[in-house]
């Protein structure tokens, strides 16, 4: 309690500082490294929002990638057809995936493992679908899009603000009545509609609001890459990307998931560098190990240390004492 | 006419193949509430261990079909004892038993990748392509082989609960884990064989599909998504019921085919578990099989 506010001071200094640096990156960094750090904002947002769904409600989702998809098609089809400025395209795009979001409606009054088997199914199912329908999607050979005015540095600041928003939306969310009740939902459907939660509503809501983000850092990624194709914005590994990011940082941490993001896009880089035909397998060994021995992920692992180093602190001032 | 009567054998044979997968998932979770997500992963693995067998050691696959029961079902009892039972109590029916078993199908998708590569297989026996004939059309041996087999294994269920000590035990279990402990039923050993039998199960079916249909190491994901309609569909109270709504997938999805484009195949059991979801959410016959 004592070093409480030195260690909001610290916070707050670190974070300033860190919003300095990612500010100014553009200046300092080569191209390879601002790739990597817009590629991680993005997917710090999508990890957040899955977080909303898999972390606060309990409900884990292995089709994320379905709204992801859904969102950078309709984007780069609407820039495409109408030449309509991009930050709107997203917009778009983030509605439709909300919209889409709502299509499982029917799979979501059901919760727990109905919920994730559905998603899987979904995720499945509009991945096929987009392949065939190519008219909309361009099949396998995918789409190009037109560069966006500013470039991709324009496009890092993008990425920046919304992965800040989201955080604060994230936030917001976990200290909100709307955030207790999820986690209401999480731990007892049934206690937390006796208690008058209508968790049916409120899981909608935030699904729709996860796929939204989803949908928006799909228009985004596909901007940035100006190049999407069905196979990599719908496929399996995408889908499992957000679930280990959220697992990684900590299933229901309120922050924990940008850290996930960070370390997965890190580590999937330098595995997919150097073994390819490892990486599954070895996202999985790490899901395994996480589930079994720190269910927080890093966010566990990290109180875990702060309790430790508080500990460590106390004995000493005890023994200064005596 | 002939074509509608190849539709509805095609049917009654998927039916049955459905049937052999749902029953490893519906009784791993009928009995420790646990779905096991890794199951499409252990279908996966049949299919690989009779290529193997076939492939490597000649061996037919009708005749390695104990073989792969046999490993699978270690490979369940190994899973169960190493993995899943370290769960912490309590969490076995939420998400982190799904994450650690969704952990559990990526390691086993890696190692078949690893070991077979990324390329398809499928079972080539020497009477694949021979066929009998059956009131004006043809049917063929190994078909009849996969129904025949997919038959045998409701039965031998049916007789595992109603006659067998292990089989009571389990019923008891899947009721009041607690009560079993308090009159001497070690629920942990229950629990590890149910995980064996039901991951040997889908080892069967895996072995079964392989003879029909090509498969590679993302082989499993719509049989998991098909066994888990079906169990949703038939619920956990019969054996029967479980055949009739695998059966009744089955039916749906042969026929979409006159409608519908092959691609969206898949997608059938999906929209027929919305269906079914809507419609009747406690299954054909009225028992809620998930909370």
């Amino acid at each position: 309690m004592r070093s409480r506010p030195f260690e909001a001071w610290a916070l707050l200094a670190a974070g300033v500082l860190g919003l300095a640096v990612l500010l100014l990156a553009p200046n300092v960094l080569d191209r390879y490294i601002l790739n990597l750090l817009t590629l991680t904002l993005l997917m710090m947002s999508n990890a957040l929002a899955w977080n909303w769904m898999g972390g606060f409600a309990g409900q884990v989702s292995f089709g994320h990638a379905a709204m992801f998809g859904v969102g950078g098609f309709v984007a780069a089809r609407l820039s495409l057809l109408t030449g309509l400025p991009a930050p709107i395209t997203w917009l778009v795009g983030g509605l439709a995936g909300g919209a889409f979001a709502l299509i499982a409606h029917p799979t979501l009054r059901l919760r727990g493992p109905y919920f994730s088997i559905a998603t899987i199914g979904i995720g499945e199912a509009s991945r096929l679908v987009f392949t065939y329908w190519e008219a909309f999607s361009g099949g396998a050979s995918g789409v190009s899009l037109p560069l966006v005015a500013g470039g991709k540095e324009a496009l890092y600041y993008w990425a920046l603000g919304f992965a800040l928003l989201v955080g604060a939306a994230s936030v917001r969310i976990r200290r909100s009545m709307f955030g207790l009740q999820l986690l209401a939902i999480r731990d007892d459907v049934e206690a937390a509609a006796d208690a008058g939660v209508n968790a049916t509503l409120l899981q909608d809501a935030m699904l729709c609001c996860s796929g939204a983000v989803v949908g928006i850092t799909g228009g985004l990624y596909a901007s940035y890459f100006s190049f999407i194709e069905p196979n990599d914005m719908f496929g399996f590994d995408r889908s499992i990307s957000f679930v280990l990011m959220g697992v990684i940082g900590g299933l229901g941490s309120v922050l924990g998931p940008a850290l996930g993001a960070l370390i997965f896009v890190l580590s999937s880089q330098l595995l997919l560098a150097s073994y390819p035909e490892l990486y599954l397998g070895l996202y999985g060994v790490l899901l395994i190990l996480i589930i079994l021995f720190e269910p927080l992920g890093l966010t566990g692992l990290g109180r875990r240390l702060l309790r430790t180093l508080r500990r460590a602190q106390a004995a000493r001032a005890r023994g200064a004492r005596t | 006419m002939a074509q509608l009567l190849d539709l509805a054998v095609s049917a009654l044979l998927l039916g049955g193949l459905y049937a052999t997968m749902a029953y490893g998932l519906g009784l791993i979770y009928g009995v420790l509430r646990v779905v096991n997500l890794a199951h499409g992963g252990v279908i996966m693995t049949g299919a690989y261990l009779g290529w193997v067998l076939h492939e490597r050691l000649g061996i037919d696959p009708y005749l390695g079909l104990p073989i792969v029961a046999v490993v699978c079902f270690a490979l369940g009892v190994v899973l169960y004892r190493g993995v899943c039972a370290r769960l912490p109590r309590g969490a076995a029916g939420g998400a982190p038993s799904l994450l650690l078993l969704f952990g559990v199908w990526l390691v086993l998708r890696n190692i078949a990748y690893l070991v077979f590569t990324g390329n398809d297989r499928v079972i080539r026996t020497s009477y694949s392509t021979e066929s009998l004939p059956f009131l004006g059309t043809f049917l063929s041996i190994n078909r009849l082989a996969v129904l025949g087999i997919s038959l045998l294994v409701p039965i031998a269920l049916h007789l595992l609960f109603s006659r067998s000590l292990l089989g009571k035990a389990m019923r008891a279990v899947a009721q009041d884990a607690d009560s079993c402990t308090l009159v001497g039923v070690d629920v942990e050993r229950i629990y590890s064989l149910t995980f064996g039998i039901g991951t040997a199960l889908g080892g069967i079916a895996g072995l079964l599909s392989a003879t029909l249909f090509a498969f590679g190491p993302a082989f499993g994901a719509g049989e998991l998504l098909k066994s888990f309609v079906v169990v949703v569909l038939g619920g956990l109270g019969s054996v029967g019921g479980t055949f009739v709504a695998a059966l009744i997938l089955a039916l749906v999805e042969v026929f979409s085919i006159l409608l519908l484009p092959a691609y969206l195949t898949p997608a059938v059991g999906f929209v027929l578990l919305v269906v079914v979801l809507v419609l009747r959410p406690g299954g054909l016959w009225g028992q809620r099989v998930l909370g």
